[in-house]
């Protein structure tokens, strides 16, 4: 009883002692929000308002254009313009549920997305970007230089295994395609295989351009397809029914699986979304794509 | 068991022990070291007079006076380069027609080479684009360049059984018995006195925005991003976390109810995070649309309900540990339990509490499948606190993953996200200490 009395007084005391304490504990706590705070307004106080913001979601084959095009804007009008880079199909998705202002794709909409989009009273309207030519690609030690298109079609169906039924060493092909997202996917079936038909189901998925090339230029049987404007030495590009992706090949359609890329707008664009729209048309735009390594239409 | 078993099994445990800590170790090791040794990299490295070429028309930042003659300087070193191409321009002229289609895809080469070394030669009409405005900011890159521009890259054919294997040629051999074959050695001779590399500390890659999309300036953007979206979150979480613990622990009645939610609170505290991700696009930004395109607001709202069950069990355990004679005292005293709740319970855990938080804060802070949906974008400029409920942000954990496989010219910018991952890495660690710190003195304050 004696014990439990003590033990009791004790408790008490500590609870006031700590009472006390807590005192100090509140200030405490007061100077963290102070410096919270204090963080928060530093933050902000760093960067200006800006006039307005334009949203750009989409394809990763448009994206080097867009980030380029939205350094280009900000710097010269003070708009704001944020891109991200997650495949036409999210960019489509993105201007239908009214998420983005521009949706860059590396395909046409399809119709079925058009349809969504007008039961959301959103109305899809293309301007063409650019040319791209799909540049089919391998590891620079493949010596094969060139493939038709039937060629390339086998190999994506599976019939074609081995490097050396098309002349090159005896060496599986890794096949390399690209996301279900993805408008270059898209374009590539429709221009290369016909839609409808199933590549093969070994064959390796990348989710953007850069992978696919990093995947290509590490693994010395590959074979995969990029945006022209990814191309760069770490890969070699072969021709297709013996043409090579240049600027004049893909301009005058000789080379055979080039695709105009797109921003898509909701209605007919005005006011600085027509801005925007209409760099690519402006000298200072043309030779940006040119740089970029895509092509002038 | 006998005596000497037991030993032997003690030790064996001891080994084990032992072992799997010095396994831990270096994987951390191997992971750590290369993120520390090439994320510093992009802010201390050899520079190049291109690099304060750069820094001076971006930023407006460094001495006009010493840049105008550190470049004089480089100029006259490389109008003798400038010199040979014009000769052999010329040259070209007098050579015949068929040799002279065959130089010029070579010469065309060297000229590209020459371009990516030293920025636009002259009669070059000015680029567009940044990245081919400059020469080499960085001297590993130039050396890289450098020979590029000596040797040619072939493929070795004669075996058509297996893949080609890669040798170089040197070009200068291609143009033997022309003038341009003095350029090569010249080059490679005075390389530092064109380009002039010297240790650069470059502090603004923290607090610079990008340039070009990552191949010059810095990351402030994606750090203040990362900020935003971190802190917006525990804006959210933390306090709706510690009243659900309250809740949890002070008034729930066990039953199946408490069960239920007890046991949905855990189970989402163990859903994948592109599950949070998908749904707050789904639910912030297109149902209850709290703001027209992806931003922080959304973003920040996703990773507070993803952290929010860490947080509601840090809290509850914290509320749990709190000796029962503390709420007993206040209660004798005859203190209602809201009162008891709030100046006796949670002060006592609030060490605990804080803690979880700022461990929350830290994994906030580094999630990126969360964002990708609702906040995060590959370029966009640094955004004010005004911004933040209708504009989407870069951040550092998407921009890592962007930098690493999606951007067009990935390889030649790896240091930008080795010094991305740095940062990242950094914010998340100085969190956690801080929460270590926070901890240690609340609890040595409590004690008096």
């Amino acid at each position: 009883m004696l014990a439990q009395m003590k033990f009791h007084s004790y408790t008490v005391a500590a609870y006031l002692a700590f009472n006390f304490k807590r005192k100090r504990i509140e200030t405490m706590i007061k100077k963290f929000l102070l410096l919270v705070v204090l963080l928060a307004v530093s933050l902000s106080a760093t960067a200006g308002a800006a006039v307005g913001t334009l949203v750009l979601d989409g394809s990763t084959t448009v994206g080097p254009l867009a980030k380029t095009f939205a350094a280009y804007f900000t710097k010269k009008y003070g708009v704001r313009v944020t891109v991200s880079e997650s495949g036409s199909g999210n960019g489509a998705k993105s201007l239908i549920n009214g998420s983005c202002t521009i949706a860059t794709m590396s395909r046409a909409m399809k119709a079925a997305e058009i349809a969504a989009a007008r039961q959301k009273g959103v109305n899809p309207v293309a301007s063409v970007v650019a040319l791209d030519g799909l540049a089919m690609v391998v590891h620079p030690a493949n010596p094969v230089r060139s493939l038709t298109k039937a060629q390339i079609s086998s190999i994506y169906r599976g019939s074609i295994t081995n490097w050396r039924e098309v002349g090159g060493p005896n060496a599986r092909i890794v096949v390399i395609q690209r996301e279900s997202n993805s408008g270059t996917e898209e374009s590539f079936k429709e221009l290369v295989i016909g839609k409808g038909v199933a590549i093969i189901g070994s064959a390796e998925t990348q989710s953007s351009n850069g992978s696919v090339k990093s995947r290509v230029s590490t693994t010395l049987s590959a074979i995969g397809f990029l945006g022209h404007g990814f191309v760069d030495g770490s890969v070699k590009v072969i021709a297709v029914n013996g043409i090579l992706p240049t600027v004049t090949t893909v301009k005058n359609g000789t080379y055979p699986v080039s695709r105009p890329l797109y921003f898509y707008t909701n209605g007919q664009p005005s006011g600085v979304v027509k801005q925007f729209v209409d760099l690519p048309k402006s000298p200072e735009g043309k030779r940006m794509i040119t740089e970029l390594g895509f092509i002038n239409r | 068991m006998n005596i000497g078993t037991r030993k032997i099994l003690d030790r064996s445990f001891t080994a084990v022990g032992i072992g799997s800590i010095v396994v831990m170790a270096v994987a951390l090791m191997i992971v750590v070291v290369p993120i520390i040794t090439n994320g510093i990299g992009a802010v201390f490295f050899t520079g190049t007079v291109e690099h304060r070429k750069m820094l001076f028309s971006e930023f407006k930042r460094g001495d006009s006076e010493n840049l105008s003659s550190e470049v004089a300087s480089s100029e006259r070193y490389r109008a003798k380069v400038y010199g040979m191409l014009t000769g052999f321009e010329a040259e070209l002229e007098t050579m015949a027609p068929e040799k002279k289609a065959e130089y010029k895809t070579k010469y065309s080469e060297v000229r590209t080479a020459l371009q990516a070394l030293l920025g636009p030669l002259p009669g070059d009409q000015e680029p567009m684009l940044t990245r081919f405005k400059y020469g080499q900011t960085r001297w590993e890159k130039a050396e890289e360049k450098l020979h590029d521009l000596l040797y040619e890259s072939k493929w070795d054919n004669s075996n058509p059984e297996v893949m080609a294997k890669e040798y170089f040629v040197s070009r200068a051999i291609g143009f033997e018995g022309t003038s341009l074959v003095k350029l090569f050695p010249y080059v490679k001779d005075n390389l530092d006195k064109m380009l002039l590399p010297e240790f650069t500390v470059y502090w603004g890659f923290i607090t610079d925005s990008s340039v070009d999309s990552h191949f010059f300036g810095g990351i402030w953007p994606e750090i203040q991003g990362t900020f935003f979206l971190a802190i917006g979150a525990m804006l959210f979480a933390f306090p709706l976390g510690v009243v659900a613990a309250v809740y949890f622990t002070e008034y729930a009645k066990p039953g199946f109810l408490n069960s239920m939610l007890r046991s949905a609170n855990s189970t989402l505290a163990g859903v994948p995070s592109i599950v949070f991700g998908m749904f707050g696009l789904a639910f912030f930004i297109n149902t209850l649309k709290v703001s027209e395109s992806k931003s922080v607001i959304a973003g920040a709202l996703t990773l507070a309900i993803m952290i929010l069950p860490t947080i509601i069990r840090a809290a509850e355990e914290a509320i749990l540990a709190v000796p029962k004679t503390y709420r007993e005292a206040s209660l004798s005293l005859g203190s209602t339990k809201w009162n008891t709740i709030a100046t006796v319970i949670l002060p006592a855990a609030l060490p605990g509490i804080l803690t979880g938080g700022v461990i929350s804060l830290g994994r906030a802070a580094g999630e990126t499948a969360p964002i990708i949906f609702t906040a995060a974008v590959s370029v966009g400029s640094a955004i004010g606190l005004a911004d933040v409920l209708s504009s989407p942000t870069p951040a550092l954990s998407w921009n890592i993953y962007n930098l690493a496989s999606e951007h067009e010219a990935a390889a030649q910018i790896r240091h930008v996200q080795y010094g991305m991952v740095l940062a990242l890495v950094s914010i998340v660690l100085m969190l956690n200490l801080s929460a270590i710190v926070l901890r240690a003195r609340i609890s040595k304050k409590l004690k008096g």
